[in-house]
């Protein structure tokens, strides 16, 4: 039975679980600042993206390895660059 | 077609090899897609107009739901493809179909909540914040619709064909698919809801 429960596997979903607490937080305690809320959700959702990636999607076991981290790397910073540019432009640019 | 034993089922031949890279680059795409919704949403979830702010229409119960059901569905695809490589066909089947239960499910959520926006008056058409969030949500959900079908026909497959590199390979692919749904729903629950709900 062990076997169909690998411990990597199941670490990462109990890892995965406490992230999201820890990020539901945020609504449930008080008194949080808003910098500190934004840190506490950029750092939970990078961690548990990456968590996924990495031992769910086992994204790091193969030979293409390089190409599949390269291939990421170019749409995460495709996806940053709209996400952030577009504030800079359509909101910060005018605070 | 060569088959290289030394390797797991799904990468064992140079097609299967190919088709897992070509995925990535098509998940690749997909970031970037995902990342253009949520520049827009970003720049439009405080033009709320005449319409309600997310402030006045977001539940945390349905949510949080939402974010276990997927999260564990996230992690019963893994044990899937766990079996598969075990050579379990048997418990893998059972870990796809506890999957699509879940994702099914995951959906029932989802479809309960865009009906109670619409029944609070915050439709699609209401404002720019309700078009950008449905629009971002609703590609989510399309996602997850395709992915069950997709998920269903992989099954079926399993069952008729058993373990061999074409449908190895296929299902490997499928639970990069739902591994990334999962992914996108974590942004969506962290960025758009818990920031929307302080």
């Amino acid at each position: 039975m062990s076997e169909l429960f690998p411990l990597k596997q199941v670490m990462g979903f109990a890892l995965s679980i406490i992230l999201t607490i820890i990020a539901a937080g945020v609504y449930f305690l008080d008194g949080i600042s808003f910098p500190i809320i934004m840190t506490i959700l950029l750092v939970t959702a990078f961690i548990q993206a990456g968590l996924q990636l990495v031992v769910f999607m086992h994204a790091g076991e193969t030979d293409d390895k390089s190409a599949i981290y390269t291939n990421i790397y170019y749409a995460l910073i495709i996806a940053l660059v709209t996400i952030f540019g577009t504030l800079l432009c359509m909101i910060w640019g005018y605070l | 077609m060569k088959v290289d034993q030394s390797l797991p089922l799904e990468y064992s031949t140079e097609q299967n090899k190919n088709n897992i890279l070509g995925f990535w680059v098509f998940l690749g795409a997909e970031i970037m897609l995902f990342g253009t919704l949520f520049a827009a949403y970003f720049v439009l979830a405080d033009r709320t107009g005449s319409g309600p702010t997310g402030v006045e229409i977001f539940q945390i119960t349905p949510v949080l739901i939402e974010t276990f059901i997927l999260l564990t569905s996230s992690f019963t695809i893994g044990l899937g493809i766990n079996a598969m490589r075990k050579g379990n066909l048997k418990a893998m089947i059972t870990f796809y179909v506890i999957t699509l239960l879940l994702g099914l499910s995951f959906l029932g959520v989802e479809i309960y909540e865009f009906v109670h926006y619409a029944h609070i008056g915050a439709a699609i058409t209401v404002s720019a914040f309700t078009s950008t969030l449905l629009t971002t949500l609703g590609t989510h959900g399309a996602h997850v619709t395709f992915g069950l079908v997709w998920g269903i026909l992989i099954v079926y497959q399993l069952i008729k064909r058993g373990l061999t590199p074409e449908t190895a390979n296929k299902s490997f692919i499928f639970s990069l698919y739902w591994h990334f749904l999962d992914v996108v729903w974590i942004f969506i629950f962290s960025f758009v809801y818990l920031k929307g709900m302080i």
